[in-house]
């Protein structure tokens, strides 16, 4: 049974910058901010940042990880509010994304995602729409 | 060269439609670091996200529009929204057009947002993205 209040099962990923690398060449995003700092510090950017759509992307899997069909999902949106800086050693930056069903009507689940890297929040209003039963 | 609110309503359609490949699926899946068994075989669904790279084709004819001199080096994505009719799944072919819909300005930041209509090539409605864009004009 979903109801209001709901916690989903929380995850933590790692990004370093051999996986801004490898999203890069898969989404075919190749803005020179996620690979290098020359460019990033250009653009007043403390280091190279992860790509928001990869934040996106890892913040839909506490979603997508709970509901058993993925036609499930209806609607998904973020705020890109804060970057992810990825350093460049072994260690990355580890962002933590937790949800939790904040409405629930007419067979669909809407749900709240909170995601921080470090101490700040880097996503705003993340909100994915579910249908349930 | 500028951009105003009497350029909300222009369209760029995509020239090429997008076929989509279960391995493309998988390498996908992979950079996001996501190991749902959905997204993997010949019947693999792709991640949500996966939508967004469908509209990069019709962004650029956007961007490539002279009379808006946008420069993606001084664009940053704001706001990123997806609704879904149904999940994008290996062998469809998608057609990708995406309509300004709102455009503000604030000093030399111009916030422009566009949502892209991706379907089948026969025109049936697959998914709707809606970016939110702010494009820096300032000279620094």
């Amino acid at each position: 049974m979903i109801e209001v209040g709901t916690e989903l099962p929380p995850l933590t990923v790692t990004f370093r910058r051999e996986d801004l690398v490898r999203y890069a060449g898969a989404s075919g995003d190749f803005n020179p901010i996620h690979w290098s700092d020359r460019m990033a510090g250009a653009l007043g950017l403390p280091g190279v940042i992860a790509h928001g759509m990869l934040t996106m992307a890892s913040a839909a899997r506490v979603v997508t990880d709970w509901i058993s069909d993925p036609a499930d999902l209806l609607e998904y949106g973020v705020r890109f509010t804060k970057p992810v800086v990825v350093p460049d050693d072994d260690k990355g930056v580890n962002v933590t994304f937790s949800a939790k069903v904040d409405k629930v009507t007419d067979g669909r689940a809407e749900i709240d995602i909170t995601a921080v890297a470090g101490e700040e929040k880097v996503l705003g209003r993340a909100r994915a729409v579910v249908r349930v039963q | 060269m500028t951009i105003d609110a009497t350029m909300v309503g222009r369209s760029y359609t995509a020239a090429e439609s997008y076929q989509v490949g279960r391995e493309k699926i998988r390498e996908f899946a992979d950079a996001i670091g996501d190991p749902n068994p959905a997204y993997i075989g010949d019947d693999a669904v792709a991640p949500p996200t996966f939508a967004f790279m469908l509209g990069s084709r019709a962004l650029e004819q956007l961007l490539n529009d002279e009379e808006l001199g946008l420069r993606l080096d001084r664009i940053v994505h704001g706001a990123q929204k997806f609704s879904y009719t149904r999940p994008i799944k290996a062998g469809d072919d998608i057609a990708a057009t995406a309509t300004i819909t709102t455009v503000r300005k604030a000093g030399d930041v111009e916030v422009i947002m566009y949502e892209t209509a991706l379907t089948t090539v026969d025109g049936d409605p697959i998914a709707t993205s809606t970016s939110t864009i702010s494009h820096n004009r300032g000279e620094s």
